[in-house]
């Protein structure tokens, strides 16, 4: 009987494949991460032009693991298969990059690199190859003078303690990240522009003894869970009692912005009418953000990537490169190329009204 | 005849644990060529003063003499090494391995040269001691699919396999069916025309008495007296151990079997084992005993009727209405208890207390509101236990580990109790407890049949069965080999029957 | 691995044939079922091949099967390790980590000359062989150190392991700053590790299959031929048995730790090589597929059960999962969800085997 039930069930399991629905698998897109939230909406986004531009597609993850990412892509080539997109994982390495240009060209298979950033020599070894992204250090100077814009309209109601003073917290979102690297520096660096130009002093972290000046996500998944936890953390020590509290939360992505308002809310924060809020800011923009806690007002302001753009972008290069004409032909005059290698999706302020 | 020389010499051996003395000035001398049997009941002391001969304990006062010279062994390798070798009680084997890698085990024989350990001087170095010994194994064989006998058996090889000089031997036969215990004692025979000392720990006193030259007694860890086996006899031992005397080994049979038949079996047929075309029926308030040697089909019976087996065909019918007992949990709500034979592999929770082990097969009578258990509930359902079973315990909260194994076997008398079953199913239930215990599991059993239970027990002790029992079936090669009144049968008779088809 | 065969008499095939004739029809099935679970993983890898070339017949060309193999290469070293403190009735949790310390240790000591951001800003790569060895002394050391705590403190490996696989990465982290290291060496990567050792059709075989072999083969060795492997099987399923006969346990322990932190050293010098760079998610749950791949192939926590036929199955079935899925167009979402009913049903296929039949 159990050895019936045994049998019965390595069958399911062969047949349980078949029942999954599966694509020819002309293209393959690699996806750093599919628990990420930014890029889950811009794979919705993606699958639907896909399918609507009639191209079939299989979407892996590489679940934030460069190795793993690598040999999925070597996988991909061993099938055979027509066009690459890939999210890589891992962006402060040109080695890594260059090892999968050199496996694509070898195979002579074209080769479309997004979001996640890439240096330009590596993609212009390679022609049938191109990288479609924001021009990274914008997403933070947007975010910073944003910041510094949005405290001068107020400043004396953001500094709670009346020291003259706006202390802030930093959450990064992956300690090798470029994107997250151009983030922390200029989300600060761009708000300090603005206040001493207004006269006022430079933004102060709060803790003294951090020389980093920043709360960092050690797993480097952007994580809200994690930038949560810190919060909590820090606002058991740092509390309007105390006169110390943090009086601003600069967050490298809408995930991590949430997870802070989170914890203030939990001690009685950016509870909308009638209590405090504590101004936080994001990137991203994510419909999560937008509607639960820009439009009710618990976070500031976030600066918009614009996913539906970025899928657009992706699905015409893709229709080009598979159809081997010009890879840039028709592609929308919002988005800029730069130098026949990058194209560029432009960022947007955005405050919740 | 020359005097047989003095091969080990323990003198005046002293040992305390924190608040206890185990030994207290122990001697014990063991000539070449002799057979030694060393005897108390379980606590006397024995285990800790072989304990202290392979410096597992070290001992606090004392000496020890290895033909003449003082030794102070530091660990069980150093008196392998010297000649020292033990054939422990509980099984200390590598199932998952073969035969000949448990036996060579700690000093596999290597290609000369080469860190490369030679299978082939490791098969032919084991069939050299087996061929010599009689044992017909192959060396080959994994472990785990022996039967406990034959693992013993190769546990006494490796033994014997060290060329040891004094060999002690910690209730060999426990596991082992009369055939196996005579094939035992002409290995034992053997090592002492080769002048081995061999020093015998066993509860069986029949045994002793057969093999033994001289025989020490242990009682609460101090030496009781030393004596030649041929000027001893059973009660004067059980006196000597149990300080004193014990006129019946059996409790009187007060009370009457009923007519009603409570369980037929017919054409029981076990799927896996050789258990084949069992039938026979059980009365209300009768003690069955089941008689055979090791491997014919005594537990594979039990197992069979308790659904902890699976069986090919059989029906069961309990008062004219069949059951199936597919699992034992079906079992159990159908009036069924077992105790099982390896109490400590399968019948104690031994990190467990006295009162989880007691309830743990009926806990949803202690359920409240049918959701949580009641700790009052499940005291009161201990203390009945402990009170019924006679357990002596500190107290329902001490772990069952610290019970002596008749103690032990009360606590699980006392849990399937608890459930109250209608047939009480019984596997070695005396196995390893010595014989003051004994007789109280034997008035135990016979307690529950007076209350109308009825009882199957598997022996290996003839003589237990025949002073327990009613009626003993007799199994052979798994099957039935015959039926013997307990009141008239004698061993000789069951031993035939036993043999009929091997 | 022949000492596991319970050697009744060979008999012909045509013996055995008239045997089975024999049979009543019911004992007939029993006996071809317990055959055909005996055979599971085998079975169920042959069906697999076959099901995925019928819906994609290219997964049978030779870039595909090259694939396979070299993905296998990389990842068998690590399962072996792991497998023998899973034979302790163990595990290692600190193998990932340190497959990522061995990649980071090679990197910057086979950085090229003059490399953009060289992590020592001056210097030449060092001779390759001493390099390997250093790695491999680094994952003996973090084993010695797993191995060493079990032994002596008598903690569970998950424990232990799980400590050093964060003081581990803590340490990369700090002496790395999380920085990647890329423009290796060629005298390292091109030339040794992915240098082609031969074309089958078009497709190079790189070397480290060689080498992963190599290491199969001295794994095997150990396992089945040195007093030490034999040791560590009587451990394993019978810790006990294994002191009062007189070995050195607490030896053994540290021993199967150590010789499993060399092939998480050794594995890290390949995947940096293999990945052109190191970075910190070089290694990153490692542990968990090994794992994985030691229980489908049979190597039970049980303790004492393993066999290295068995690991390799065990790590070339996870790769066909990963490829095939692939090859099938199965979107990464459902592959995590195949991956794991793969892995539960193996194992209990598998379990059957061992379970004592009554």
């Amino acid at each position: 009987m159990k050895k019936l039930l045994s049998m019965v069930l390595a069958l399911t399991l062969v047949l349980s494949l078949s029942g999954v629905a599966m694509a020819e698998g002309n293209t393959q897109v690699f996806w750093y991460s599919l628990s990420d939230v930014y890029l889950s909406n811009v794979r919705t986004s993606l699958n639907a032009d896909f399918t609507a531009a009639g191209i079939e597609f299989v979407d892996q993850d590489a679940n934030a693991t460069q190795t793993t990412q690598t040999d999925q892509i070597t996988t991909a080539i061993a099938t055979g298969t027509d066009l690459l997109c890939v999210n890589i994982v891992e962006t402060g390495a040109d080695g890594i990059a260059q090892n999968v240009v050199d496996q694509a060209k070898a195979a002579g298979i074209p080769l479309l690199f997004f979001n996640r950033s890439i240096s330009e020599d590596v993609v212009k070894s390679y022609d049938k190859c191109c990288f479609i992204g924001t021009n990274y250090e914008d997403a933070g100077i947007m975010q910073g003078n944003m910041i510094g814009d949005y405290l001068l309209a107020d400043y004396e109601k953001y500094d709670l303690n009346g020291d003259g003073e706006i202390s802030y917290i930093m959450f990064k979102g992956d300690e090798a990240n470029q994107e997250a690297i151009a983030r922390t520096k200029y989300g600060v660096e761009n708000a300090d522009a603005k206040l001493t130009a207004a006269g006022k002093p430079q933004l102060k972290f709060y803790d003294d003894s951090n020389a980093q000046k920043y709360l960092v996500d050690q797993n480097g998944t952007w994580s809200r869970q994690v930038a949560q936890d810190y919060m909590t953390t820090v606002l058991a020590q740092y509390t309007e009692a105390n006169g110390n509290m943090v009086e601003l939360v600069i967050a490298n992505n809408d995930e991590m912005a949430i997870g802070a308002v989170t914890a203030l809310q939990q001690v009685g924060y950016n509870n909308g009418e009638g209590t405090v809020t504590i101004p936080v800011f994001g990137v991203d923009a994510t419909p999560d953000a937008v509607e639960n806690y820009m439009k009710p007002g618990f976070m500031a302001g976030s600066i918009k990537q614009d996913y539906e753009g970025m899928a657009e972008a992706i699905c015409t290069i893709s229709q080009n490169m598979i159809a081997g004409t010009d890879m840039f032909a028709n592609l929308n005059e919002n988005f800029t190329v730069t130098d026949g290698w990058k194209v560029v999706i432009p960022y947007a302020m955005y405050t919740g009204e | 005849m020359q005097e047989p020389t003095q091969l080990l010499v323990m003198e005046k051996v002293s040992k305390s644990f924190p608040g206890v003395k185990a030994l207290d000035n122990v001697s014990l001398t063991v000539k070449a060529g002799t057979v030694h049997a060393l005897m108390g009941e379980n606590g006397a002391g024995k285990s800790t003063l072989m304990k202290c001969l392979f410096g597992i304990y070290a001992k606090d006062d004392g000496h020890i003499y290895l033909e003449g010279k003082e030794i102070d062994f530091k660990s069980s390798r150093e008196a392998l090494d010297n000649g020292v070798a033990m054939v422990h009680q509980e099984l200390n084997q590598a199932l998952k391995r073969s035969v000949m890698d448990n036996i060579w085990l700690g000093r596999y024989p290597k290609i000369k040269g080469l860190p490369i350990v030679s299978e082939k001087q490791m098969y032919t170095d084991t069939k050299k001691v087996f061929e010599e010994l009689g044992i017909n194994v192959n060396p080959k064989t994994i472990m785990s699919t022996m039967p406990v006998s034959q693992r013993q058996m190769v546990e006494i090889a490796k033994a014997v396999s060290f060329n040891a000089k004094v060999l002690v031997f910690d209730e060999p036969t426990s596991s082992l069916t009369e055939k196996e215990v005579d094939h035992l004692f002409r290995i034992i025979n053997m090592l002492k025309a080769r002048g081995c000392g061999i020093i015998y720990i066993s509860h069986k006193m029949e045994e002793i008495l057969r093999i033994s030259d001289e025989v020490t007694i242990m009682r609460d860890g101090q030496y009781v007296a030393t004596k030649a086996a041929q000027d001893l006899t059973m009660n004067e031992i059980i006196k000597l151990m149990v300080g004193r005397e014990l006129t019946n080994r059996f409790p009187p049979k007060e009370y009457q079997v009923g007519n009603e038949v409570v369980l037929k079996v017919e054409n029981m047929t076990a799927m896996y084992s050789a258990l084949q075309n069992v039938s026979f029926s059980l009365k209300k308030g009768e003690i069955v005993g089941i008689a055979g040697l090791d491997g014919s089909g005594r537990t594979e019976l039990l197992e069979n009727i308790f659904g902890s087996a699976n069986r090919k065909e059989g029906k069961l019918i309990l008062r004219g209405k069949e059951i199936h007992n597919r699992t034992p949990k079906e079992s159990i709500s159908n009036g069924f208890a077992m105790v099982t034979e390896e109490r400590r592999a399968t019948g104690i929770f031994s990190i467990m207390s006295i009162r989880d082990n007691t309830v743990i097969s009926s806990l949803k009578k202690y359920l409240n509101h049918h959701a949580y258990l009641s700790n009052k509930a499940m005291a009161k359902g201990t203390d009945w236990s402990i009170k019924a079973m006679h357990i002596k315990t500190p107290s329902q909260s001490t772990k069952i580990r610290a019970l002596s194994g008749g103690n032990q076997q009360k606590v699980i008398f006392g849990r399937w109790m608890l459930t109250q079953p209608e047939i009480f199913l019984l596997d070695e239930p005396t196995r390893g407890i010595d014989v003051g215990a004994k007789y109280e599991i034997y008035q135990l059993i016979m307690d529950m049949a007076k209350n109308g239970k009825s009882v199957m027990m598997v022996s290996s002790e003839m003589p237990e069965l025949l002073g327990v029992c009613d009626r003993i079936l007799v199994m052979s090669g798994g099957r039935l080999a015959g039926e013997v009144d307990a009141k008239t049968a004698t061993q000789e008779e069951i031993m035939t029957l036993a043999a009929k088809y091997v | 691995m022949s000492e596991l065969n319970n050697s009744a008499p060979k008999k012909g095939l045509a013996q055995k044939f008239d045997d089975f004739k024999a049979l009543d029809a019911r004992d007939k099935r029993s006996v071809i079922g317990n055959w055909l679970l005996d055979h599971a993983m085998i079975i169920i890898i042959v069906l697999l091949v076959i099901y995925i070339q019928i819906q994609r017949p290219a997964f049978l060309a030779t870039a595909s099967i090259v694939n396979i193999i070299q993905l296998t290469a990389s990842r068998l070293p690590i399962a072996l390790g792991i497998a023998g403190a899973i034979i302790l009735t163990g595990t290692d949790l600190s193998a990932g980590r340190v497959v990522g310390l061995g990649a980071f240790v090679a990197a910057i000591l086979l950085q090229k000359t003059g490399a953009v951001g060289r992590f020592f800003a001056v210097g030449d790569p060092w001779p390759v062989l001493i390099v390997i060895l250093l790695v491999l002394a680094v994952g003996a050391i973090i084993g010695f150190i797993n191995g060493f705590c079990v032994a002596k403190f008598k903690l569970h490996p998950f424990i232990v392991t799980l400590a050093t696989q964060l003081i581990t990465y803590g340490l990369y982290l700090t002496v790395s700053s999380a920085k990647q290291i890329s423009s290796l060496d060629e005298s390292y990567t091109t030339n040794l590790i992915t240098a082609p050792m031969f074309k089958i059709g078009n497709t190079p075989v790189m070397m480290y299959v060689a080498l992963a072999a190599i290491v199969t083969v001295i794994m095997w060795f150990i396992w089945n031929k040195t007093t030490f492997g034999k040791n560590m099987f009587a451990v394993g399923s019978n810790e006990e048995a294994a002191r009062v006969s007189g070995v050195n346990v607490t030896a053994v322990i540290i021993g199967v730790f150590a010789l499993a932190g060399v092939t998480y050293g050794y594995t890290g010098f390949v995947e940096a090589a293999r990945m052109g760079a190191s970075t910190g998610t070089i290694g990153l749950n490692y542990e968990l597929d090994a794992i994985a791949a030691c229980v489908i192939g049979g190597v039970s926590f049980v303790g004492g059960i393993g066999k290295i036929s068995g690991v390799v199955i065990g790590v070339v079935l996870m790769q066909l999962i990963m490829s095939g899925m692939t090859f099938l167009g199965i979107s990464g979402s459902i592959t995590y969800v195949i991956k794991g009913a793969v892995i539960l049903i193996a194992c209990a296929i598998d379990m059957r085997k061992y379970l004592t039949k009554k």
